[in-house]
């Protein structure tokens, strides 16, 4: 069973429609990625199926639950979590309170030191920074704060939204090591990317975006390779 | 001379203290969510009626009464929020300005219809200290120790508790705090409450030294806006800070001028901050 189902989602803001019927499903165990151009509808995308964003038509199945209309706070809950793009984080609070505020649902709140050691071995450089307040990081290191107060919640489903954006490539590089990592634990990741090559290449599967619809799907190094989805949808 | 002066001076940093828990409700509920509280004065004069009444009717002692009104003053703030601040939490500032002000509107129309508006006084003293030639009202005393004890639970809560941490992490990004799992509605009831709570307490401090009409929270609300200024709006250390200034200042300045400078004074030097300093004394930068 698809640990993610969306089907036919469509919304957008106020009177102007962005998605048009987008469908994809994950399967549990697997690093997928959902790529594709700048305003194609991807973190719309996210939005809805995260609830903070309601969506015109379609469903969202988490789990085998319809989930398309509960609100954003009760899919941490159910082990779906979003790190959304841009960071968010509590930049007036340290980097170890940053961590607790990821482990607040229900099963996550009884393994907070358990996890605070796990993202502190994968990322040692946050343990350096614990009492520091995270809006004063770097870039980078604010990235894989966002990253590991993603996993502090012990997701299910862990979905990243442009992880590499504005970051150097050997950072980059070493965050998507991270995610082949905790594939490894049997966490399923969903990876939306513009950075279309590097997304492509650690993943299993691969979601074409384009005008707001999934255009094409397949195993990533398939898609990777056909001639014409490179020309069409990915600019390679 | 220098003993009227550091009387004085003690007394100011006392009532400061009191003046402090009361701009730091202003100004927690301005930081968490955006809102001008303009019924917080309104807020000051039910915390002075409540321990009034639960003395005045029931022989209440006035600390146990504080209690009671801690905690009316909690649960109540939860329910305003729920039933009117949750309505227009998102619309622009205007309306909730309109919201709180008719919220303001209501409860002092309500509190003249049922109290009028002669001035009441908590007929209660716990005698006096002295210190040489200084001499202390032990209830100043005691709403000054109740304020700082309240202000050190304030913090110990904001930055040990798990509860407090949710308020801080709304305060700092709502959507963020959404995404993790917070429910951010009920962290805003809560902060709400806790915002009422700190002025219906200060009221309630007050109460037991000064006498009072359902119209007496209007100056203290005046007061709340200079201090929350003056330390930074959102920041509860700066409104502590603030209140200490102004009650310093309220109890200096009538050593050297009438007392009704102290008004002109407290709202130059608002006028000042915000020249010079628009963030307050310990506001971020933005």
């Amino acid at each position: 069973m698809p640990l993610l189902e969306v089907h036919n989602l469509a919304s957008g803001y106020g009177e102007v429609q962005i998605l048009w019927g987008a469908t994809l499903s994950l399967e549990p165990g697997k690093l997928t990625c959902l790529v594709g151009g700048n305003g194609v509808g991807k973190t719309t995308l996210l939005r809805t199926v995260m609830g903070l964003l309601k969506p015109w038509q379609g469903s969202v199945k988490f789990d085998g639950q319809d989930i398309s209309r509960s609100p954003a706070y009760a899919k941490a809950d159910m082990g779906l979590v979003l790190v959304p793009e841009g960071r968010q984080l509590f930049t007036d609070m340290t980097v170890t309170e940053n961590l607790e505020m990821g482990a607040t649902n229900r099963h996550s709140r009884a393994r907070v030191k358990e996890n605070l050691e796990r993202v502190f071995t994968m990322f040692p450089r946050l343990k350096e920074r614990a009492t520091q307040k995270s809006g004063t990081m770097s870039g980078g290191e604010q990235q894989m704060l966002a990253v590991a107060r993603g996993i502090m919640a012990d997701p299910k489903l862990l979905i990243i939204d442009e992880m590499s954006l504005g970051l150097s490539p050997l950072l980059s590089l070493q965050l998507f090591q991270n995610l082949k990592q905790l594939k490894g634990t049997g966490l399923t990741v969903l990876l939306v990317e513009q950075n279309v090559q590097m997304a492509l290449a650690v993943s299993d599967y691969g979601y074409v975006m384009a005008q707001g619809k999934v255009q094409m799907h397949g195993p990533a190094r398939e898609l990777m390779q056909n001639q014409h989805i490179r020309e069409a949808y990915l600019g390679l | 001379m220098i003993s009227a002066l550091s009387a004085s001076l003690i007394d100011g940093l006392m009532i400061g203290l009191v003046y402090g828990i009361a701009a730091m409700g202003l100004t927690l509920i301005w930081g968490v969510m955006r809102v001008i509280n303009l019924a917080h004065g309104a807020i000051i004069a039910l915390g002075m009626f409540g321990i009034y009444l639960l003395f005045t009717n029931l022989g209440l002692n006035p600390y146990l009464g504080l209690l009671v009104v801690a905690v009316a003053g909690l649960l109540g703030g939860m329910l305003l929020y729920q039933l009117t601040i949750r309505r227009v939490i998102n619309a622009p500032y205007l309306s909730t300005l309109l919201a709180t002000f008719a919220i303001n509107m209501i409860i002092i129309g309500l509190g003249t219809a049922a109290f009028s508006t002669s001035p009441r006084n908590v007929d209660f003293t716990l005698g006096s200290t002295n210190l040489g030639e200084i001499t202390i009202l032990n209830t100043r005393l005691v709403a000054a120790l109740a304020a700082l004890g309240i202000t050190i639970g304030l913090y110990l809560f904001l930055f040990r508790t798990r509860p407090g941490k949710y308020v801080r992490a709304v305060a700092n990004n709502r959507t963020a705090a959404e995404l993790m799992g917070i429910p951010s509605s009920r962290i805003l009831a809560l902060s709400f409450g806790i915002g009422v709570m700190l002025a219906a307490v200060a009221g309630a401090l007050i109460a037991t030294f000064f006498p009072f009409t359902i119209l007496s929270g209007d100056p203290y609300q005046l007061k709340s806006f200079v201090i929350g200024v003056l330390g930074g709006l959102g920041n509860p250390l700066g409104a502590l800070v603030g209140g200490l200034i102004l009650g310093v200042l309220e109890g200096i300045v009538p050593n050297f001028m009438p007392n009704t400078w102290v008004p002109v004074l407290e709202f130059m030097l608002f006028v000042l901050i915000l020249l010079v300093r628009p963030s307050g004394l310990f506001g971020a930068k933005r």
